[in-house]
């Protein structure tokens, strides 16, 4: 700094002290302006850089695609960008935020500009370069809480599995693309039976932990892309992807017998539970997802009606034997 | 509300305009991409608000998942560019952008943002030239443009504009469809520009169409 900033053209100074990183590359990459922004952050002051390649300088730089960029801009005489959503960064320059930030390097956006000549000819790009760190963070943070909503309203909140909401809506997409796709895919619903004696015996936090076990148990049984939700009280549902309804049985009667096997702990009490199931599967008549609700749901009554701790699967009779039971389901 | 169409010296003059600046575009890009750009003749109209949906449906094809990108572009004209792709419209550019690597999905959208800056700057930027002797007379600056983003992702042609959510009520658009030879890629670009922009466009091209 020879010259105090007051005898510098105004515009000067302004390039050399705005807090934007700005320099400026001829046709062959070569450096011919470096303002403070970029020394401080590069620790690279300009009389290190200028007359130098961009890419000598600075070996981290993508340098392909990054030269074809400027070539667009020498070509087409036109304006060129970079955001740090897509590319967080050119340089690797330390951010501002050494301690309360959460990324490696200063995120940056750029926009390349076509510079003219006295003679009007476009000899060199001069490249802005924002510090978009603090956008990007809180950017990040309110996507990541985003995320993290949608998925917490997806979820029961006594047992954490999913609520009824999220099964319906995974019921309706598995149809759907059933109906449209074909293939097989089977649902289930069960009850743990007499939950009411439970919580009349135990207490109704020993019912409550009753339901998370049973459901965590259950859980972990099933595959992955097999979805556990809570329907109600103490009813679930279960979507089982590509399982046809003999399938469906072989899960049901296992889930069925494992359950009756682990009595619950609670407060070192063992509460024996049983579960009645009710099995239908997808078939290419089945009208609508409700449908499968309410064969499952017509089977699951003939499991607690023949004695519970049952597995019971949809057929046309049910329907029938239904009919000559005084009406329940409307 | 009517809508006033070009008049036909109107459209004459602006086909000229976007004709010699489509070859120049084109020429631009083969240039940079190495690989020979196809543009098809611009069509330009003045439409209604609720007709800009319909016309893009019936330039891109109904019944398709499109990729959009917009950016802005303001000075003496102002409007909207946007640039639809194909479900799979970026595919085939990695290796003409200078990506050496596979393209992940943030790849892939920088890519998309890359080629839509470049294909409305060449289209955009030919019609200025062609245009810059007027709009200077007019002590008119040169157009600068905002960095594009990314407008719809994978979503149905007719549902990217939505005229209940809009405020203008007539657009004068522009398309232009763009391949590229021996690749299969297809992308289509919109202009539109409104309101106030409409009618300096009309005297544009009535000093245009003075000037011969």
């Amino acid at each position: 700094m020879s010259e105090s900033p007051q005898n510098i053209h105004l515009p000067d100074s302004i390039v050399k002290w705005v807090n934007v990183g700005i320099f400026v590359v001829d046709r062959g990459m070569k450096i011919t302006l470096w303002n403070n922004f970029m020394a401080n952050h590069s620790g690279r002051g300009a009389d290190t850089v200028i007359g130098r390649n961009l890419f000598d300088c600075f070996p981290e730089l993508p340098k392909t695609w990054l030269s074809k960029k400027i070539q667009s801009v020498f070509i087409l005489k036109n304006f060129a960008f970079t955001s740090w959503e897509q590319r967080p960064y050119l340089f690797h320059f330390p951010h501002n935020r050494p301690i309360t930030g959460s990324v490696d390097f200063m995120l940056q956006n750029c926009t390349f500009m076509p510079v003219k000549n006295e003679t009007g000819e476009i000899d060199s790009v001069c490249i802005t370069l924002f510090d978009a760190t603090d956008t990007g963070i809180s950017q990040t943070e309110l996507k990541n809480a985003m995320d993290r909503l949608s998925e917490d309203s997806n979820r029961d909140g006594l047992t954490g599995i999913y609520n009824r909401r999220y099964l319906e809506q995974h019921l309706l997409t598995e149809f759907d693309r059933s109906k449209r796709y074909g293939g097989h895919f089977s649902f289930m619903l069960f009850d743990l039976d007499h939950f009411k004696k439970v919580n009349d015996t135990y207490g109704h936090l020993a019912g409550d932990a009753v339901l998370c076990a049973v459901s965590q148990h259950i859980n972990s049984l099933l595959r992955t892309v097999d979805v556990l939700g809570r329907y109600g009280g103490e009813e679930f549902g279960v979507i089982l992807p590509s399982t046809n309804l003999e399938g469906a049985i072989v899960v049901a009667e296992k889930l069925k017998q494992i359950v009756a096997q682990t009595p619950v702990m609670h407060k070192e009490t063992a509460i024996p539970i049983t579960v009645s199931i009710g099995v239908t599967e997808f078939k290419a008549e089945t009208p609508n997802y409700e449908h499968l609700i309410h064969c499952a749901d017509l089977a699951l009554y003939f499991s607690k009606e023949n004695g519970r701790n049952r597995v019971t699967r949809y057929t046309d009779e049910l329907e029938s034997k239904n009919n000559l039971r005084p009406t329940l389901f409307t | 509300m009517s809508v006033r169409p070009l008049t036909e010296d109107q459209r004459d003059a602006m086909q000229e305009i976007t004709n010699i600046a489509m070859g120049q575009a084109g020429s631009l890009l083969a240039t940079l991409l190495g690989v020979f750009v196809n543009l098809s003749v611009p069509r330009i109209n003045v439409l209604a608000l609720s007709d800009v949906a319909d016309a893009i449906g019936s330039m891109v094809g109904r019944n398709i998942e499109i990729t959009a990108v917009r950016q802005s572009f303001h000075g003496y004209l102002r409007g909207e560019a946007i640039v639809i792709y194909g479900r799979d419209g970026c595919k085939e550019l990695g290796d003409l952008m200078g990506y050496d690597e596979v393209l992940d999905r943030t790849d892939e959208i920088e890519l998309l943002l890359d080629v839509s800056n470049i294909l409305v700057g060449a289209c955009l930027g030919g019609i200025i030239d062609q245009i810059k002797g007027i709009t200077e007379a007019h002590g008119a600056g040169e157009l600068s443009f905002s960095a594009p983003s990314l407008m719809a992702e994978n979503v149905p042609a007719e549902v990217l504009i939505n005229p209940d959510k809009l405020t203008w009520t007539h657009a004068l658009l522009m398309e232009v469809n763009f391949t590229l030879e021996g690749r299969n890629f297809i992308s289509h670009l919109c202009m539109l520009m409104p309101g106030g922009s409409i009618e300096k466009m009309r005297n544009i091209l009535d000093e245009f169409v003075a000037s011969f």
